[in-house]
């Protein structure tokens, strides 16, 4: 079993806090060099969506949150591919630079393989 | 075994930060060892002194406080995620220069290193709340 920690970001960008939470949270462990490995799954694949126009809204971007993660030693991302089927996102709409995405078909044994999770 | 709860719902809101408490206090009463709490999220709220429910239900401050007394259980509370939702203590209302503080004693404020932190020393990280 892994000893790294997996972080599970759930949550669409602006709909809860938890999203921003969990991006502050997987930096604050890398900058620990406790750098985890992530996962986005259900709602939280649309953070990876490019062109958020958070500001109308009045809110801050996540997108900076996302791009600073390569500086801090996280170089792929896994994207349960279950998920993005079930809302019709395709992955080639997903980008962010500097990082790997990796399609996951069987998330759940991803996730067994880790001794730690952290769930955003 | 070693165990950390991270607790991400406000108290009284839904059933999850009540679940966490009589979990944390499940463990040390089986002799587990609670490395720390930390509270996240909307699970800062737990650390406000200021919450008064009616007397017939239940008082999570009020238990968490007394795991803190009786155990010296390490209740950690994120301090950017308390600055956004108003629970300070005396010297972060003074810096940010807000009319009180609210942060409970047997709670401190830190930084979320100190969640990593406690991924690293614990066994078993068990999360209550943030489903919606």
């Amino acid at each position: 079993m892994s000893q790294i920690t997996l972080a599970i970001c759930r949550h669409a960008p602006y709909g809860n806090a938890l999203a921003r939470e969990g991006l502050e949270a997987v930096l604050a462990a890398a900058a620990m060099d406790q750098t985890p490995d992530v996962l986005f799954t259900g709602d939280g694949i649309f953070q990876l969506l490019p062109d958020q126009a958070a500001g109308e809204i009045d809110q801050k971007s996540l997108h900076r949150n996302l791009q600073a993660l390569p500086m801090f030693g996280v170089e792929q991302i896994y994207v349960c591919q279950r998920s993005l089927e079930e809302r019709a996102v395709s992955s080639n709409r997903l980008a962010i630079a500097g990082i790997n995405l990796v399609l996951v078909q069987d998330t759940g044994g991803l996730i067994s393989r880790y001794q730690h999770v952290l769930s955003f | 075994m070693i165990f950390s709860l991270v607790v991400y719902s406000a108290p009284h809101a839904g059933e999850s930060a009540a679940t966490a408490v009589r979990f944390a206090r499940a463990l040390v009463d089986q002799g587990h060892r609670l490395y720390r709490v930390f509270f996240y999220g909307d699970g800062v709220h737990s650390g406000s002194a200021l919450a008064a429910p009616p007397q017939d239900e239940q008082d999570l401050l009020g238990q968490w406080q007394a795991l803190y007394r009786e155990h010296g259980v390490d209740l950690v509370v994120c301090i950017a995620a308390a600055q956004r939702r108003g629970v300070l203590s005396q010297s972060e209302a003074q810096r940010l220069e807000r009319p009180a503080a609210n942060l409970a004693e047997g709670f401190e404020l830190g930084g979320l290193g100190q969640l990593a932190d406690a991924t690293a020393h614990s066994d078993r990280i068990v999360t209550f709340g943030g489903s919606a």
